[in-house]
């Protein structure tokens, strides 16, 4: 469904969607934007990347599994647990990148399959994503072309829309997305003619903006399968400081841990988290012996890229990366995933 | 309700055995589940066992799939949650989920001799192996078992060792001499070339710490068992089980899915990363 929507009708949109959780990019108390509720103000449609992806959103940066309380009758000890599912109201997330809304195309893979987690599809079966073509100037290190994707691609997405000067185009990719238009479906306009060529050009300058490239992405996912015990990974890892930062801020990394939290030791009552977790760190991995089969930040540093570039293409046919950039921009020590992958191509050569 | 993979079923401790007292302390638990929930598993499979407060931890299931009274858990005493394990009592509930991961392929191995290898506490996963292939005895050739540990005390299943030796030949080892000791004194892998099992028509199924299987397999090949006759069991550290958490991989594989079982043809392609 393609309709085009009057800039000044957009409040009104959001408006109608009050049966819904509304999340739009919103500036925090420390200056950083980060998705927020839409009612709480200060929100805006013209931020390029907010500093946490909406992955939050669909995967929380904590979450309860379940509950446990041991509970004393007379000298007989029982032992009660409650899974925690979390009920969600339907949600739409709106202004993301679709880049953002490329990494939950990826993360739906990693959290369906044989084993279907729970927790995740609660929340991505209610949610709806609503995202903005990257019109506006992409950040230093955008790269999204370099891995399959563009400033206006549609996986992920249930909505695109598309700035036209005085209107945006809106392109409903799936029945959430008419859901999303039907609920205000007055303020919606068959689009004219020209507004299909408009769009075109719109998304043909968008790609043009894009600064940043890794060439030859696809070959160099090829080209890594041999690369596993190369000094390369030494040499880049070396200045790494272990923050994880790369991996928390990415919109499509997912590692995570489960752990109990206790609330009162005696009698037991607690819950079993999980949280987001790095393979950064070094504990990731370490056995209780102590023997760890990934020791080093060189052997760290490979299994984040290779995940991305290799592993995740071998079983998905898909980079696990969407090019987005916040790595390299947030990286305290400079560590550039793009000019690290320059030289696995160029290796050799 | 739809299924959730992580919620654990809660089962009873009706057995508690010490193998192991001391330090390296290894004790065997049976468990029933509480509700009389059924459990379907194969050989070589895993269980996440719970000990609520604590957290979990990936265990091998050490019994037989066709005994369906109870599943047994022989447990290093190592970690946070093994510690927790080793301090419960018959009588006392702990979560299981799972079963996980591939199993070994037993019906393959139809019409094969078997002889199993095993250092310390990697006999646990084998024993589930052991105890199918002698109750469908009929099915294999003949069966041996080559097995070791640092020292007497740390050998586990001892008294069922004992019994075992009435029905397949048991050769067992310590790494250093102890005066009553009459078996061979030295490392598994060597003890495996001393023994000399025939390739002939034979699979070999190894578990121990990760540098004995690296040399069992090494004299497996000077025996001249080829890649696709080796067999063995990997461990990494896991939390979800299912492929998703991204710890237990090695290369494009989890361990815990896509493992822990696997032939040497197999293993010998990924990454050395366990």
């Amino acid at each position: 469904m393609e309709k085009t929507l009057a800039k000044k009708s957009f409040s009104q949109w959001v408006k109608k969607l009050s049966s819904w959780s509304v999340y739009i990019p919103r500036k925090d108390e420390e200056g950083r934007w980060n998705y927020a509720e839409a009612d709480s103000g200060g929100v805006s449609l013209d931020v390029l990347q907010t500093t946490l992806p909406p992955k939050k959103i669909l995967f929380p940066q904590r979450e309860v599994f379940l509950e446990f309380a041991k509970t004393l009758a007379g000298n007989r000890e029982t032992l009660e647990i409650k899974e925690v599912l979390p009920e969600v109201k339907p949600t739409v997330i709106i202004g993301a990148r679709p880049c953002e809304a490329r990494a939950a195309w990826m993360l739906d893979e990693v959290f369906g399959g044989d084993f279907k987690d729970a927790y995740y599809w609660r929340r991505r079966d209610q949610t709806a994503l609503v995202g903005f073509a990257c019109t506006i100037p992409p950040s230093e290190n955008c790269f999204c072309t370099s891995v399959e994707g563009s400033p206006h691609s549609e996986e992920g997405l249930d909505i695109l829309l598309t700035d036209l000067g005085d209107r945006y185009y809106v392109q409903s990719m799936t029945a959430k997305g008419e859901k999303l238009i039907s609920a205000a479906k007055e303020l919606f306009e068959e689009p004219k003619p020209e507004a299909r060529k408009q769009v075109k050009a719109a998304h043909a300058e968008s790609e043009k903006k894009i600064q940043r490239q890794l060439k030859d992405a696809r070959p160099i996912a090829e080209k890594l399968k041999g690369m596993f015990d190369s000094p390369l990974w030494d040499e880049e890892s070396m200045s790494c400081l272990r923050c994880g930062i790369c991996t928390y801020l990415c919109p499509s990394c997912h590692c995570f841990d489960i752990s109990d939290e206790v609330d009162n030791p005696s009698p037991l009552r607690g819950q079993r988290v999980r949280t987001w977790d790095t393979c950064q760190f070094p504990d990731f991995t370490m056995h209780s012996s102590g023997h760890n089969p990934r020791p080093d930040k060189a052997s760290r540093l490979r299994q984040r890229l290779l995940h991305k570039f290799q592993y995740f293409i071998q079983v998905y046919d898909k980079f696990m990366c969407v090019g987005c950039g916040r790595c390299i921009t947030l990286c305290p020590v400079g560590i550039d995933i793009i000019k690290v992958l320059d030289k696995v191509r160029d290796h050799g050569a | 309700m739809e299924l959730n993979v992580y919620t654990p079923k809660l089962a009873k401790i009706v057995q508690a055995k010490d193998e192991v007292v001391g330090t390296r302390a290894i004790k065997t638990f049976r468990t029933e589940f509480a509700n009389g929930a059924r459990f379907d598993y194969r050989c070589g499979q895993c269980a996440m066992l719970s000990v609520f407060g604590k957290g979990e931890a990936m265990i091998s299931i050490s019994s037989s799939p066709l005994i369906r009274d109870y599943l047994q858990f022989s447990i290093l005493r190592t970690g946070r949650v093994t510690a927790a394990l080793h301090d419960m009592e018959v009588g006392d509930l702990i979560g299981v989920r799972g079963p996980y991961g591939n199993g070994f392929p037993i019906d393959e191995w139809r019409g094969k001799n078997l002889v199993f290898i095993g250092g310390g506490i990697g006999l646990a996963p084998l024993w589930s192996v052991v105890q199918t292939a002698l109750l469908r005895k009929s099915e294999f050739g003949t069966l041996s078992l080559i097995y070791g540990a640092r020292t007497s005390r740390d050998l586990v299943f001892k008294d069922e060792l004992a019994d075992l030796k009435s029905q397949m030949p048991v050769h067992l080892s310590i790494d250093v001499a102890e005066p009553d000791w009459k078996e061979f004194v030295g490392f598994v892998p060597t003890n495996v070339l001393e023994k000399k099992p025939s390739p002939a028509n034979t699979i070999a199924i190894t578990c121990g710490p990760p540098i004995m299987i690296k040399f069992v397999i090494k004299n497996l090949k000077d025996l001249k068992f080829e890649d696709d006759q080796i067999y063995t069991t990997v461990e990494n550290k896991m939390k979800c089980g299912i492929g998703k958490c991204g710890r237990c991989n090695i290369g494009f594989h989890y361990v815990c899915k896509d493992g822990p079982v696997y032939s040497w043809a197999e293993l010998k392609k990924l990454p050395q990363e366990y």
